[in-house]
């Protein structure tokens, strides 16, 4: 039994000594170490940083950000940063903590300065809103991620004098798509008729993609910007309602929640359901590996189910 | 009035919600029975943490898929309440402290199942959980059938049942297979908590087995009656908790909880004043 007892305890503890997956750790000429929450977040710093950050990304593919729980190993990540940058505008509820354990409070970048929050959902001023300042899914019009990139490069060109112009090259190149991507949205959602421009989402998480380019949010089955809510039976029979009067022809639903109520209220009205990528990036290598593709999936499936 | 009645049901979903609350009300009200009886109200809670590991485990193997998941989490549940059943049994150790360890065991490991994976594209803690106003026909059914089940092997051991719940000894004595008898509580009461959760979701489903038949108890001690009171008391706080969710937007879940928790208050206010026996 003893003997049982201590190899346990040895394989426990070689179990605890294997080094951690450092991810990146094979770029020695890295001059910087970058922590960022989201996928999405580390994908446009990455555009900017190029090979000379260290990058590691809190969340994993596919995690919903409202939801997150940090591990100890993220806290010693963010701890040894140099410098963390997260989407804010309480998106991440988990980073208050997790900074403060780590001591980090100085170094994080909130790239929501400089952005004009929307509140475009009616149902969000009645509903559980969880976001103070507004609809916290600042990605989904590139127009903002432009404004990201300015904050970024600025940041890292105060950190790393050295590699300014690089920075700053890589900034305006990116930017350049950014502006590429936004008039390809426009000629896509031109497709779509007007009376068709109507949005309903699972919770509200397109608010900015839908003030830019000229949709209407009807509603969404989940009260308030959060996957966390829950909808009242009031609630769900006003969505219902408006899907089956305005003739709205399909559903948006994140892929990284639970589908069950939007799957009834589709049955229900006759609508189809379409999925879209929200919080994350695809995995390397998916459909929508890089913000530029995510943002082209999306814009197809939308404009694919309402055009 | 009668409008205030139908206009709801206009909404199919409504009608779903309905009927899933009434039959998950009264055979998880049924089953509450017992768990009061036994004093294991947080067995619930519990399960519903201590499938995580199957789901993960079926979310795996699945490649994604979410219908295989509900039978991944009964397998889990069922052995999960097994293993407490054997703690309690083998050990000095009480049933309530045999449930802390497995939940805490079992949960914990389904953590450290997800969090080896990383690669997960969804929040698998509540991908099983139901919504009561999500429920699906097929939903439905299956409460039907295994709710049916449930019941039908209650009613087969009632007398056994009843002698283990109230006196133990007197069932030993009897030599009543008291050890056999236990495991079969124990898994009806768990496939009762895995289809109430996968059709209305944690916190329903751990209000439906608890406060009704707690409400009861306040009023009887015969085992038919506290059952019969029990469930109607589950399927009156479904029906007005739903409609309370549709004229007040309150969250449905919650609505139907504080109905039986509102239900629970009242008849403790009464019985304090004045003495009820039924």
């Amino acid at each position: 039994m003893k003997y049982w007892l201590s190899f346990l305890l040895v394989l426990l503890l070689a179990g605890c000594a294997t080094p951690a997956p450092d991810a990146g750790s094979a770029q020695g000429a890295a001059s910087l170490t970058v922590v960022t929450t989201t996928t999405i977040v580390g994908d446009i710093v990455t555009q900017v940083g190029g090979d000379h950050i260290q990058l590691s990304i809190l969340l994993p593919v596919g995690a919903d950000p409202h939801s997150f729980d940090p591990t100890p190993q993220d806290v010693a990540q963010v701890a040894d940063a140099d410098i963390i940058f997260a989407n804010g505008a309480g998106l991440e509820a988990f980073l208050d903590n997790l900074i403060e354990s780590a001591g980090a409070t100085e170094r994080v970048v909130y790239l929501d300065q400089g952005i004009e929050f929307v509140s475009g959902l009616e149902q969000a001023a009645t509903g559980e809103a969880d976001h103070a300042g507004g609809d916290p899914h600042l990605w989904t019009d590139p127009n903002n991620v432009m404004v990201w990139v300015h904050t970024i490069t600025r940041t890292l060109n105060e950190l790393d004098p050295a590699n300014a112009i690089t920075y700053s090259a890589n900034a305006d190149t990116y930017a350049a798509k950014l502006l590429t991507l936004d008039s390809w949205i426009r000629q896509q959602v031109a497709l779509i008729p007007a009376e068709n421009r109507e949005i309903v989402t699972d919770h509200a998480q397109l608010g900015y993609f839908v003030q830019e380019y000229g949709f209407k949010q009807v509603g969404a089955i989940v009260p308030g910007y959060s996957s966390m809510a829950e909808p009242s039976a009031q609630e769900l029979a006003h969505i219902e309602d408006e899907i089956a009067s305005l003739g709205v022809k399909a559903i948006f639903v994140g892929n990284t929640v639970n589908p069950t109520l939007a799957e009834r209220v589709a049955e229900d009205t006759g609508t189809q359901i379409v999925f879209f990528y929200t919080g994350s990036l695809s995995a390397p290598g998916g459909e929508a590996a890089t913000y530029l593709e995510y943002m082209r999936y999306n814009t197809t499936a939308i404009v694919d189910a309402l055009k | 009035m009668l409008e205030f009645i139908l206009e709801p049901l206009n909404y199919a979903f409504m009608v779903r919600g309905l009927i899933a609350a009434v039959l998950v009300g009264v055979v998880s009200a049924v089953v509450g029975t017992y768990i009061v009886l036994r004093g294991m109200a947080f067995f619930g809670d519990a399960l519903a943490h201590a499938i995580l590991p199957g789901i993960a485990v079926g979310y795996l193997v699945g490649g994604g898929a979410r219908e295989p998941l509900f039978w991944w989490a009964l397998a889990t549940a069922i052995l999960s309440s097994l293993g407490i059943g054997a703690i309690s049994r083998n050990t000095q150790i009480k049933e309530d402290t045999a449930i802390g360890i497995v939940f805490a065991g079992m949960f914990a490991l389904g953590v450290a199942l997800i969090s080896t994976v990383g690669n997960y594209t969804v929040d698998l803690a509540h991908f099983l959980f139901g919504d009561v106003l999500g429920v699906r026909n097929a939903d439905l059914w299956l409460i039907a059938v295994f709710g049916g089940f449930v019941l039908l092997a209650i009613l087969a051991f009632y007398k056994e049942f009843m002698v283990l719940s109230f006196d133990p000894i007197l069932a030993a004595t009897l030599r009543l297979p008291v050890r056999l008898l236990d495991f079969l509580i124990l898994i009806l009461i768990a496939v009762t908590i895995v289809v109430s959760l996968q059709t209305v979701g944690v916190a329903l489903m751990v209000a439906m087995l608890v406060t009704p038949a707690a409400t009861a108890y306040l009023l009887t001690r015969r085992l038919p009656v506290m059952m019969a009171l029990a469930a109607s008391i589950a399927s009156i706080s479904g029906v007005i908790g739903l409609y309370i969710s549709y004229y007040l937007s309150i969250a449905s879940g919650s609505a139907i909880v504080l109905t039986c928790t509102a239900i629970f208050g009242l008849v403790w206010g009464i019985r304090s004043l004045v003495r009820v026996n039924l």
